[in-house]
Formats: C-alpha cells, sequence, structure tokens
C-alpha cells in the first residue's frame, strides 16, 4: 500500500508537470501542417558567363542546403526551379529578413594565407570553433531561440578572429581561378581527400601562395564566404617551387560523403554566382489546413472508439488502461515540447503508432490476467501474474522498435529523423504509462473491497477467451 | 473457437505468395511502361514536375473580395486529373493577404496549363496575367533522402536480428525479418496495382507509412514469439506444430483486439479525414493488416516447420548445448 501510495503520488505530480508543460511551451508546426515562408532565389550567371547549367544550380542548392541547416530550421524544402531558380519553403514564419541576409550572399571561395606568428591563436580559435559547431547542433533541434542567437554570434565572432590571422594574396585567389573541385579515395583508400584544379592563371598565384609557405607552419586558409572550411599546412619539400600544375589536395579525414560536399561546394563557391531572392511569400500548409482538421477530427473520433472499445471488452481494466492511455498522451505531448520536436505528418504518424503500441501492451497484460483467472487462479495473483508474464512480451516488442528507431533516427534525414524521434519517445513514454500507471490503478483498484469481483475483471468467467477450462474462480 | 494453422500451412503460404507475386507482376508491368517507368507510380516529391502560380488581379472590382477557398482549388485540379498535386495558398507581395495559389504538379503542356488556369480563374476569380508563373521543378526528395532512409532501414533490421537472435534464437530473428518483408512488399504491391489501376502515386508520406509498417510488424510478431518460447519452456517435448497452434491461439484475442483498435483509427481518417491524407491511411490499413496476418500465418508457422524439418531439440530459448547444433 505504502508503495502504491508514492507512485500514485509521483503519477500525480509527473501528470501536473506535464500539464504545465504543454501550457508554457507551445509545439512548432511543420510546414506541411502549418505553412510558414517562401524564398525564391534567382541563381544569375556570373559576368562572362553564358547561362547556368545543372551543375552550378546545384551547387548553388548545397550552399543554401547547409545556410538553412546553419539557421536550424528543420525539415524545410528545398528544390530547383526552372533551370535558374531554388525554391525554399522555411516552416514557421521566423524572420524572413535573416533569411534573406543569410541566402543573399554569393558562395564566394578564397585562398589566403596564414600571418606569421598566429599558429597558436589559430589552434585555439580552431578548438573553439569545434566546440561552438557542435553545440550549433545540438541547438538545431531546439526552440531556444536565446541560445540559437547567441551560438550564432560567438560563431560569427570566432569567424572574425579567424579571419583576421590570415590575409589575402595580390591579387586574391579565389574561386573565379577555380575549375574543378571533386572528392576522390586516398591511396590507402580509408579516407577521402578534396581535389582541386585551378585554371592556368590560378595555378601560378597557387604555386607562388604555397612557395611562400612551404616549411614555415603557416597554413593555406581556404575560406567558403568568408568561413574557414580547411586549413592544410604546406610541406617543406615545396620551398623552392611552390606546388605546381595547378592541382591541389585538400586533405582532412574526409568521409565521402564530406569530401563530395566540399567538393560541390568548392564547385559552387568556385562561380561567383550572384544569386538574389527574387521574392518573399508566405504560404499556407502543404496539406492543407482543411485537410488536417477533418483529419484531426476522424482520428479523435477513431480513438474515442478504441477507449468504448477497451471498456466494453476489458470491463473495469479496460477504464483504467483508458486512464493510463490519456496520461500517456500528456506525457509524451509533453515530452515532445521538452525536446523541441518540430511536430509534422510523419511525426504524428510515429505518434500515433506509439499510441497503438501503448494499447497493445495493456491488452496483453489484460488477455493475460483473464488466463489465469480462468485458470482458478485468485484475482490478486492474477493480476500480479497477469503484468509479471506480459512483460517480456512487452519489453521485446518495445526494444525492436527502439533498435529501429535508433537506426532511422542516427541515419536517415529529414521526415524519417522526425517519425523515429516521436515513436521512439512514445515507446518509452508507453512502457511507463503500461507498468507503472496501468498496475499501480489495478492494484488500487482491488484493495478496494466494492471492486474486488471477478466479473468486473473478466465477463462470464466460464465460457469465454481463449482457455478451455470452465472451473469458476472466486 | 480454436485454429489449427499449421495443418494448413500451406494455404496461407499460397495466398500470401499470391498477393505479393501479383504485385510484382504489377511492379514489372509498371516499370516496363514508358509513363511510369518505376515499380511504383512515383509522385513529383520524387521526380519534380511543373509549378504553377497564379495570383488574382486585386484591381479590378469585387475580384478579391473572398477569400480563396483551398477545397475549390482542390475540387478543380481533381476535374483535371490532377488530384495528387501538392496545393498552397500562397499570400501576394503587396496585400499580404492570401490571393495566391501554388500548385505543383506532373509536367503539364500548354494546353493543359491553360484549361486548369480557366477553370480556376471561372471559380476563383480572374487572375493577373502578369503575376502568373510556370516553371518545371526537381524533386524534393533528393536521392540522397532516399538512399540514407534505405541504408538506415538495412541497419535497423540487422539490429533487430540481433537483438531477437539473443533474446530468442537465430530462426526466429529471420522468420520475423521475412514476416516484415512480406508485409512491406505486400503493401507496396498493391500500392504498385493502385498505380496501374487508379493512377495512385506514392509520395514521401508513403515512406513513412513503410516504416510505421516495419515498426508494427515486428512488433506484432514478438509477442506470439514470446508465447511460442514460454510453452516451449514449460512442454520441451511436444510437437512443435502443436506449441504453435497454442501459442497462436492464446494470443489471438490479443492479436484481433490491436489490430483493430488501431484500424478503428485509421478507417476514421480514411473514410472521414482529409484528401491528402487518404493514401497514407490507406498504406497503413494494408500494412497492418498484412502485419497482423503474417505474424498470425507466415512467421509462426515457418517457424513450426523449419524446426520440424531441420529436427532441432525444441528448446526456446538459447542454451549453449543446441547452439553448435543450432548453426548447422
Amino acid at each position: 500500500m505504502q508503495r502504491q501510495q508514492s507512485l500514485l503520488a509521483l503519477i500525480l505530480v509527473l501528470v501536473i508537470a506535464a500539464i504545465a508543460v504543454i501550457a508554457t511551451i507551445p509545439i512548432p508546426l511543420g510546414l506541411d501542417l502549418r505553412g510558414g515562408s517562401q524564398l525564391t532565389i534567382q541563381v544569375k550567371p556570373a559576368p562572362g558567363m553564358k547561362e547556368i547549367t545543372e551543375r552550378e544550380l546545384e551547387g548553388v542548392q548545397k550552399v543554401v542546403e547547409g545556410r538553412i541547416n546553419g539557421l536550424g530550421v528543420s525539415e524545410p524544402v528545398i528544390q530547383t526551379v526552372g533551370a535558374d531558380k531554388i525554391l525554399v519553403q522555411l516552416p514557421g514564419v521566423n524572420d524572413p529578413e535573416q533569411a534573406e541576409r543569410v541566402l543573399g550572399g554569393t558562395a564566394q571561395l578564397e585562398f589566403r594565407k596564414q600571418k606569421p606568428g598566429t599558429e597558436t591563436q589559430l589552434f585555439a580559435f580552431q578548438s573553439s570553433r569545434a566546440e561552438l559547431k557542435a553545440k550549433q547542433q545540438e541547438l538545431r533541434n531546439s526552440t531556444d531561440k536565446a541560445a540559437i542567437n547567441k551560438n550564432q554570434e560567438e560563431l560569427q565572432k570566432n569567424n572574425q578572429a579567424i579571419l583576421e590571422l590570415f590575409e589575402s594574396t595580390d591579387p586574391p585567389l579565389n574561386g573565379k581561378y577555380l575549375q574543378d573541385a571533386y572528392g576522390e579515395p586516398t591511396q590507402q583508400g580509408n579516407n577521402w581527400n578534396v581535389a582541386i584544379r585551378f585554371e592556368q592563371k590560378g595555378g601560378e598565384l597557387f604555386a607562388d601562395l604555397t612557395k611562400n609557405l612551404a616549411g614555415t607552419g603557416r597554413s593555406i586558409g581556404i575560406f567558403l564566404d568568408n568561413e574557414l572550411i580547411s586549413a592544410p599546412v604546406v610541406g617543406p619539400e615545396f620551398a623552392a617551387t611552390g606546388i605546381t600544375g595547378g592541382a591541389a589536395v585538400i586533405t582532412g579525414r574526409f568521409t565521402p560523403q564530406q569530401a563530395n560536399d566540399l567538393g560541390v561546394q568548392l564547385r559552387g563557391g568556385a562561380l561567383p554566382v550572384p544569386v538574389e531572392i527574387a521574392e518573399i511569400r508566405t504560404v499556407g500548409a502543404t496539406l492543407g489546413k482543411d485537410s488536417i482538421i477533418s483529419s484531426i477530427y476522424a482520428g479523435s473520433g477513431g480513438l474515442l472508439l478504441v477507449l468504448i472499445f477497451m471498456i466494453l471488452y476489458y470491463r473495469l481494466p479496460g477504464l483504467i488502461a483508458n486512464i493510463a492511455l490519456i496520461i500517456y498522451a500528456i506525457l509524451t505531448w509533453a515530452c515532445f515540447a521538452l525536446l523541441g520536436v518540430t511536430l509534422t505528418l510523419p511525426g504524428i504518424a510515429g505518434f500515433i503508432l506509439s499510441i497503438g503500441m501503448a494499447v497493445d501492451a495493456n491488452v496483453l497484460i489484460f488477455e493475460r490476467t483473464r488466463e489465469e483467472l480462468q485458470a482458478g487462479k485468485s484475482l490478486y495473483r492474477s493480476v500480479e501474474s497477469g503484468f509479471y508474464r506480459a512483460f517480456s512480451s512487452i519489453l521485446d516488442g518495445n526494444v525492436t522498435t527502439v533498435i529501429a528507431c535508433a537506426a532511422l533516427f542516427w541515419l536517415g534525414a529529414g521526415l524519417v529523423k522526425g517519425f523515429a524521434l516521436t515513436l521512439a519517445l512514445g515507446v518509452a513514454v508507453s512502457m511507463f504509462t503500461a507498468i507503472t500507471c496501468s498496475r499501480t490503478f489495478m492494484f488500487l483498484a482491488i484493495s478496494i473491497p466494492a471492486l474486488r469481483k471477478p466479473e468486473y475483471y473478466c465477463p462470464n468467467l466460464s465460457a469465454s477467451g481463449a482457455s478451455n477450462k470452465t472451473e469458476v474462480a472466486q | 473457437m480454436k485454429l489449427s494453422i499449421n495443418k494448413s500451412r500451406s494455404l496461407w503460404w499460397t495466398i500470401s505468395c499470391a498477393v505479393i507475386l501479383a504485385g510484382i507482376i504489377s511492379m514489372v508491368i509498371s516499370w516496363q511502361n514508358p509513363n511510369i517507368r518505376a515499380p511504383l507510380r512515383p509522385s513529383l516529391d520524387f521526380i519534380g514536375g511543373t509549378r504553377l502560380q497564379f495570383e488574382r488581379d486585386c484591381s479590378q472590382p469585387k475580384n478579391c473580395e473572398q477569400p480563396i477557398d483551398i477545397n475549390v482549388v482542390r475540387e478543380v485540379a481533381k476535374e483535371q486529373g490532377l488530384g495528387d498535386s501538392s496545393i498552397q495558398i500562397v499570400a501576394d507581395q503587396e496585400t499580404r493577404k492570401e490571393n495566391g495559389i501554388l500548385i505543383r504538379t506532373k509536367n503539364l503542356n500548354r494546353d493543359q496549363r491553360t484549361q486548369l488556369q480557366n477553370a480556376l480563374s471561372a471559380k476563383v476569380g480572374t487572375f493577373d496575367q502578369q503575376k502568373n508563373q510556370i516553371d518545371t521543378v526537381g524533386p524534393t526528395l533528393g536521392r540522397e533522402l532516399f538512399t540514407s532512409g534505405i541504408i538506415a532501414l538495412v541497419v535497423s533490421f540487422a539490429g533487430i536480428i540481433v537483438y531477437l537472435a539473443f533474446r530468442f534464437q537465430l530462426d526466429y530473428a529471420v522468420f520475423a525479418i521475412i514476416a516484415l518483408f512480406h508485409d512491406v512488399l505486400i503493401t507496396v504491391g498493391i500500392f504498385s496495382i493502385l498505380g496501374l489501376v487508379l493512377g495512385t502515386e506514392v509520395d514521401s508520406l508513403f515512406i513513412v507509412a513503410l516504416l510505421t509498417i516495419t515498426g508494427f510488424s515486428v512488433n506484432d510478431t514478438v509477442v506470439i514469439y514470446d508465447r511460442i518460447r514460454e510453452t516451449l519452456k514449460t512442454n520441451p517435448n511436444r510437437p512443435i506444430a502443436e506449441i504453435v497452434d497454442d501459442a497462436v491461439n492464446q494470443t489471438l484475442s490479443r492479436s484481433i483486439n490491436t489490430t483493430l483498435t488501431t484500424l478503428l483509427t485509421l478507417f476514421a481518417i480514411f473514410l472521414f479525414g482529409g484528401e491528402t491524407l487518404k493514401n497514407f491511411a490507406l498504406a497503413l490499413i494494408i500494412g497492418f493488416i498484412a502485419g497482423a496476418y503474417s505474424s498470425i500465418f507466415i512467421a509462426s508457422t515457418l517457424l513450426a516447420l523449419w524446426r520440424e524439418r531441420t529436427g532441432k531439440p525444441n528448446l526456446g530459448t538459447n542454451s549453449e548445448a543446441f547452439d553448435a547444433s543450432a548453426d548447422s
């Protein structure tokens, strides 16, 4: 009894806390449910260029994607439009001006040389930069705007500081001189490098730059949009002539993906293609508000039917399961709010599936309880062993689901990630509610003499269910 | 009510094989079809298409008094055979009021575009010809998302196999995954047939539905396995077919109830929910029914057959004494 009372108190506190969380932290909705702002980016041929090819468009798209991720927007829609435009839809109308600022600049690549005597400073800045980047990743899914902005500011400052340790060559060796860039595996084949090719003038400039830096320990700063993406060091063997031939390799223990991305980015940056925001406007939800609202009504109706079914079929335990389910829904929703999940339809699908699994856990327990009652055990023993024996089924089913979710979350992207996260959260919470809430309420019910009638738990004890036993337990 | 599922094993397998085979044939036909060129009819999420943007001319009197009703737009698109389009209401630049329509749809030729525009104009109001935009758009679901999703799925299958092999035995794990593939194949196959017959397209939501089905499928199979394992522990010398039959029967009411409660919600969404979610709900309904079917009739009977054939000692839990024979 003592233990149950403390558990009841715990459940009550949790529910109240969850309701407080839900009331104070709104859950942001994704583009498919709420709409947001839409930017059309016009890509223009640089002076001297005839037209934009698909490859350049892809390069620009990559840059835009990278920058949007930098903004910390989850699940944006990015697609090419026609031969020279990119359409970006951002969920939630969050400051289109900022989006405009970030997306409006060109992707400019430049090779700069490090100023003498700044090695230690550079090292310090680079390590703090790595920390900031990691933090940015963490913050990406949170709704803490202040923290995101602060992190952005710190990164900006850090960028600026790094920028000051480098100086441009004369004339600046920038994307103008780059012919090509692509990822390629290293000789040993366990890492990837990015190979770059300059055209002739660029090759000469690069040879000068490397000759200057060879053996000094100072690095070449490779900057994209004034942000350091790599700082390779030139070996002393190039001190005489520099690296000639107009080809260079950026090593940096890249994964194939990273190397290819960088190649694409460099190619994109290699064309200082001017882009400009052609228009910004707000758009409605992709799924249509009316469609969502009618689906919500339909889904709620369905859920109500489930609750009624549970009571009709399982009697008192069904009622208890319903209470546990409602608590489950409240707790899960609060978890979403706390973790800053952006809710999209895939996320809701994960949530609904987890509700199904939560119902399943209760059904398993009650079916077991029924079997035990039919086998002639006392009410208390039946409930006790119902929980005990259903546990392994529930555990195995849920662990396999969580394993799948983990893989989908780490390796998947976009909507796959959103689905995995909500499902995993839901399963974790449902383990708690099915085992703890249902259990506590059940034992509470048994401890009340008026409710201690087996027929409340199992209708017509003698002729139902899968068992052929016919003795009545009392 | 008592099912002896192992008596008519071949019947259950024939039913499944027939449905899967029909789906595979449909996928092949679909692949050969010059208009589709894929096992399923892909939506513009995967292949891109045409983007049309219309804006009402608000300089004309009474043209912009009524807000645009997205349902009317969707109706018109449906009449033109473009029911699968993505339709959004957009605000115009000057007034910031929702006077624009953005439609992303399959590739249209000039006549089709004009027809659509005129049909919309008649219902919604006169459009400003100056502000119309027509472009081809690329896919929103890149190859990247698709490949990363497939890799993620393969890894998760491997993880599930390892876990189930550890908790049960390797053969259980393999049949659970076979049942999972069965469910996915049936869903994909039926949607391929629907694509051929009704022109149903698969979009990003279909991918999400498949993920959901995999989650449900394994969960469902594991519950029956758990019962088989338990029964084996207590009666190691009974014939495996009997044990499997018993386990299925003992969990039958649970299987039916769980599937029923989940399907209640899905049917509600399918019948009364919004247009955009109908296919999503349908995919889940097919997948869940296949999932319940496969855990009762496929995964368990395969296990029984396998154990009878290999003459493995009926031991439901991993034990070192039998591990050597388990792998031979």
